[in-house]
């Protein structure tokens, strides 16, 4: 997948547990780690909007565009 | 779940599992009997009390063809039977919407659609055998419901098809 989740760095930056990221986001600690080690397949705008009202940043700040991997994806 | 749907399933697989049973034994029985005609045929019609004068008699190569025809039916009953089970067995797992069960009605659909058309075969041949003398009358033939039944089932396959993958998808979701 060429889109990448920067949850840690952001969760880290925060100085913020991805427990407490669930707790304040309402979605399950499951949920939170399928999204943070991008094995997630969608993401729904209501936890995007939630996630950055939480960490107060924008989806931008979430989410990555990765070219490379996109092209190494396609060659596999 | 409402208590006549939680009866249903479990009625219903039990009831497969003895159709699954009677199609087996019918299909034997056939067997047997089309067999006897041809190995001992003067010692079965005596025992079927056909005698050599019977309108019967000219009929038995067309009977004999119905007979074969018929146990053409039963791998394709077992087909739709054996299927049916498995797909009540996915409801009762609370997992039926899975690609594995839109497989299963496709292949439920076509063995429909051959039981239909082994119907007209059998109807036509009950038809050219049949004399205003001798009437044939068989359950066989063209059947507007047997081929909407086939029809529906076709759409019943895409429709799970189509909520397998969207399910599919809304797994991965966050």
């Amino acid at each position: 997948m060429a889109i990448a989740v920067k949850l840690d760095d952001l969760l880290h930056d925060r100085r913020m547990t991805l427990t407490e990221l669930a707790e304040r986001v309402g979605i399950t600690i499951v949920n939170l780690s399928i999204l943070k080690t991008g094995k997630a397949r969608a993401i729904r705008f209501s936890t995007l909007e939630a996630i950055c009202a939480a960490l107060s940043c924008q989806p931008g700040d979430i989410l990555e565009y990765l070219p490379d991997a996109a092209q190494e994806a396609e060659a596999a | 779940m409402p208590r006549s749907h939680a009866v249903a399933l479990p009625v219903a697989y039990v009831a497969l599992r003895i159709l699954i049973v009677l199609n087996w034994l019918g299909g034997a029985a056939i067997l047997a009997l089309l067999t006897a005609t041809i190995v001992a045929e003067e010692w079965t019609m005596t025992a079927l009390g056909i005698t050599p004068a019977s309108p019967i008699r000219p009929m038995l190569m067309g009977l004999r063809a119905i007979a074969a025809l018929g146990l053409i039916g039963v791998p394709l009953n077992h087909a739709v039977l054996a299927r049916l089970v498995a797909i009540v067995q996915t409801v009762g797992r609370g997992d039926p919407f899975i690609a594995a069960n839109a497989y299963r009605l496709n292949a439920i659909a076509w063995a429909l659609l051959a039981l239909q058309l082994l119907s007209m075969v059998i109807g036509g041949i009950g038809e050219a055998l049949s004399t205003p003398d001798n009437p044939l009358d068989l359950d066989a033939g063209f059947s507007i419901n047997g081929w909407l039944a086939v029809l529906l089932t076709f759409i019943l396959a895409r429709v799970f098809a189509e909520g397998a993958l969207m399910r599919e998808d809304l797994e991965g979701t966050v």
